[in-house]
């Protein structure tokens, strides 16, 4: 399996899907694509999608809503209001609404992405402005053009209060920030060497924060002139960056991301799969948008080495379920919930973002896992399409506990269900309907299921 | 050279665990080898990882080196104020615990510990700690999964290693057939599955599977969700009615070790613990925050190790720690230090060869700003395999690395 990937011809892979006899445009595929590419969908988008041409929604999918500007101002004011709070917790629910709510999902799952790329966290930056102006940093950039997010990062003042560059000066440079740049952020660890380290932590010295703002000291910046990557020079003003966004390996590194957000987790793509991908890149001056695209309206996407080819992540796992379901629920429970199964947002682990895959998976989140699906599902405050999970259900006309089954089975797994579990979900639909909570006990059961791990 | 090494010994091991060991160790080794083909050896190892790059030159330091204050004007520990061992070498002030055990004969100091051509990249480095291989081999498996795969009996009920902590599962531990549980805390540790009779069956039946999946993918979720039910059980079982007369530090890490302790007692047969601590990734203002990390260690493993010798596992209980580097031995103009390269490691347990092993790396002999290495931390992990868990070292560590005096005989 881990070689099969070699012998996926790159020209095959990225070409247009094109729906075929043993792989057509229905239902599976649709709920695939809204999965991976936004939070999930309900019935109704879902029987939408299947009367369009794939192509087709994959266009709205990134072109996203135009109309989300009064709810993008509402988001707005209420995470203004959120910080009189100062804490990142209140932000971490507010997100969490957002997602919910949100009718460009996939600006949300990019803004998620970057969050995880540029992790920064506010275990360290207790500021909680200054992680909302971060995260709207991302935001703004989410599907747009790679070469000024890199630019403002490296000012954001989050980031350099994260990476320490606020007070690296010319006395005797702070590494931290170079470091992580070139290993993180842009190159891949391997792609430069400890005197590139080095030197380029010389070229951001002097970048500071006053008053809560990036401001460029220049009786603490080492104007002298510095070697990074091969080539010599004073590297004014974020030029370093420039240079290193030049690298042919860079392209190829945030391709790489991308292909493992969407494609699979797992075995790592050989190069010249993602060479057309990261070619795509350049040619579009660096707008990610259209390689999002590109990747998703793909042969390779509609794929079986693409189809629950991931694991879910908590976020995955709980706005998708919801999303699907037309639910609604307490969002500071879910953020606490999101943090306890490894995934609080504003709080990544590590400067390395979450590794995701089999990383999201031990003993302890299979548990806490199915408990915060459980809790969703059970808590009060939960609404499906403004009532209960089984009157929500029974709305959607499904008939008995098979339709019942077979239908969640198609919104929430990515996988198909095995018979004995398909059975076993069907018999405690069956025994509680009079209860009123069948279906929820079913989605109770259905979460203990390895196959519901997967995206 | 280290490939070709390697692949040398490739070609002699593969050979059982007896043979190798018979060739190389007498005396109390060879009953350890006895013990555990009869499956009775039973000394237990607690891993604590310093997550971030623990500064080693400010734990152990050599305050009277003047090369040490040059280097390092703001964060030199004074001379008055290191808990001091010898002449030269004392620890910081905030081990007060360290100082305590080193007392009572109970900790070892490895000095110099690190690899060649260090890598100074956090996540590279830590992977070369967990793995013992180099990017670019294949590195699905850790060093101690290597053992638990190779060292697992197919008798065994508890599992042969549990991860204490709420952080992804350490690489360390990943090994082709063992699934090693991991929880944060033991009440979070436990699966809702509903107060009614028939939902909780059906949830279980449901959770435990029937055939595995062909799926490689869905098999490992498979097995991880029916290994998760079993350990879950099993631990609350072992930690109902827990009384130490020891007090713990209020620390994370504090709670963590006591929860082993707790296992520990509990008569668990599992061999490998692993708790983490994080934080040391100090490269601004470090003197405060570098104290207040080495006091929650050295408070936590104090009391962890005064507790497992209360109730009488003293002698089957050995705890390591490392990180996966040390730091620059410049001080930055930020008040912290860069990353690093070699750093002390710490044992600590009755089975300890108390002090000092080996010399304090000079400081006028520096690779690139960081401390050179003279012992491969593979040799750290050969005397353990070798001589506390009873193992032969070389097919679990790629190669034949030596023993350290750092165990009583």
């Amino acid at each position: 399996m881990p070689s099969a990937l070699d012998t996926i011809d790159p020209a095959w892979a990225w070409q247009p899907f094109e729906p075929t006899a043993e792989q057509e445009w229905n239902r599976t595929l649709a709920a695939h694509l809204f999965r991976r590419a936004s939070f999930g969908a309900t019935a109704a988008q879902i029987d939408a999608a299947v009367k369009q041409s794939p192509a087709s929604v994959v266009e709205q999918i990134v072109r996203g809503s135009a109309d989300t500007s009064d709810f993008r101002r509402q988001c707005d004011e209420l995470a203004t209001t959120l910080l009189a709070t100062g804490n990142s917790q209140q932000l971490a629910a507010w997100w969490v609404y957002v997602m919910l709510h949100t009718a460009n999902p996939l600006l949300e799952r990019m803004t998620l992405f970057w969050h995880g790329h540029f992790a920064t966290s506010a275990e360290k930056v207790t500021d909680a402005a200054s992680m909302l102006a971060q995260n709207r940093l991302l935001r703004r950039y989410a599907l747009g053009d790679f070469r000024p997010l890199v630019q403002e990062i490296s000012r954001d003042p989050a980031m350099l209060v994260y990476l320490d560059s606020a007070t690296n000066r010319k006395a005797h440079p702070n590494e931290n920030y170079a470091r992580e740049l070139m290993e993180l952020f842009c190159l891949g660890e391997g792609n430069y060497s400890e005197q590139d380290v080095q030197e380029l932590a010389r070229c951001f010295t002097g970048w500071e924060i006053k008053s809560g703002q990036f401001r460029f000291n220049r009786f603490q910046h080492d104007s002298g002139s510095k070697s990074v990557l091969g080539k010599t020079g004073a590297f004014e003003e974020g030029e370093s960056i420039d240079w290193i966004l030049t690298q042919p390996q860079t392209a190829l590194f945030i391709v790489g991301k991308l292909y493992r957000q969407f494609i699979c987790d797992e075995p790592t793509p050989p190069p010249q799969l993602l060479e057309p991908l990261a070619s795509e890149l350049r040619e579009h001056e660096w707008q990610i948008g259209p390689v999002v695209e590109r990747i998703l309206g793909s042969q390779l996407f509609f794929s079986a080495r693409a189809l629950g080819r991931k694991v879910r992540s908590p976020v995955d796992m709980a706005v998708g379920l919801l999303r699907s379901l037309d639910g609604t629920t307490d969002t500071h429970l879910l953020a606490a919930d999101l943090e306890q199964n490894g995934q609080g947002l504003f709080y990544p682990p590590n400067v390395k973002g979450w590794d995701g895959g089999r990383a999201w998976i031990n003993s302890s989140t299979i548990l806490g896992r199915a408990n915060m699906t459980a809790r969703l599902v059970g808590n009060d405050k939960t609404r499906f399409g403004d009532g209960t999970l089984d009157e929500y259900i029974a709305r959607l006309g499904t008939g008995g506990p098979e339709q019942a089954v077979d239908l969640l089975s198609n919104l929430l797994l990515a996988v198909p269900l095995p018979p004995p579990s398909r059975e076993s979900l069907i018999g405690i639909c069956r025994k509680n309907a009079n209860q009123s909570r069948g279906v929820a006990e079913a989605v109770h059961a259905l979460a203990t299921l390895p196959e519901f791990q997967l995206a | 050279m280290y490939t070709t090494r390697r692949k040398f010994l490739a070609t002699l091991a593969g050979g059982s665990a007896v043979i190798s060991l018979g060739a190389r160790v007498p005396g109390f080794l060879a009953r350890a080898a006895a013990a555990e083909s009869g499956g009775g050896k039973d000394t237990i190892l607690v891993v604590v990882q310093l997550t971030g790059g623990n500064d080693g030159l400010n734990t152990v330091v050599p305050y009277n080196d003047d090369e040490y204050r040059k280097a390092r004007p703001k964060l030199a520990i004074a001379a008055d104020k290191v808990l001091k061992i010898n002449d030269t070498i004392g620890l910081h002030p905030a081990a007060r615990g360290f100082s305590d055990l080193l007392e009572a004969g109970k900790l070892a100091i490895v000095q110099g510990v690190g690899y060649p051509d260090p890598n100074r990249s956090h996540f590279e480095s830590m992977d070369v700690w967990h793995t013992c291989e180099r990017k670019g081999s294949p590195r699905s498996t850790g060093w101690l999964g290597r053992y638990l795969d190779a060292s697992r009996q197919s008798a065994d009920v508890d599992a042969p290693a549990i991860h204490v902590g709420s952080e992804k599962q350490p690489l360390a531990l990943a090994a082709e057939t063992v699934r090693v549980p991991s929880f944060g805390s033991p009440e979070s540790f436990r699966l809702q599955d509903g107060d009614n009779g028939p939902l909780r069956d059906a949830i279980r039946a449901l959770a435990n599977g029937g055939t595995a999946p062909a799926d490689p993918l869905l098999g490992y979720l498979q097995s991880s969700t029916t290994s998760a039910l079993a350990a879950s059980d099993r631990i609350a079982e072992a930690l109902r009615d827990y009384q130490t007369p020891v007090t713990y530090p209020e620390s994370a890490l504090a709670t963590r070790l006591k929860t082993v302790a707790q296992l520990i007692d509990a008569g668990l047969k599992t061999r490998i613990y692993y708790v983490e601590l994080d934080g040391f990734d100090t490269h601004s203002q470090q003197a405060a925050t570098h104290a207040a990390l080495l006091k929650q260690l050295s408070g936590a493993v104090r009391a962890f190790v005064d507790d497992v010798a209360h109730h009488g596992y003293g002698d089957r209980t050995l705890l390591m720690s490392f990180s996966e580097f040390g730091r620059r031995v410049a001080e930055n103009a930020s008040e912290g230090t860069d990353h690093g390269a070699a750093a002390p490691m710490i044992l600590a347990g009755s089975s300890v060869s108390a002090g000092l092993v080996g010399e304090h790396p000079s400081l006028d002999e520096l690779d690139n700003g960081d401390i050179k290495f003279h012992t491969d931390f593979r040799q750290v992990y050969a005397t353990l395999l070798e001589h506390w868990l009873g193992w032969s070292s070389s097919s679990v560590l790629g190669g034949e690395f030596k023993s350290i005096d750092a165990l009583k005989a």
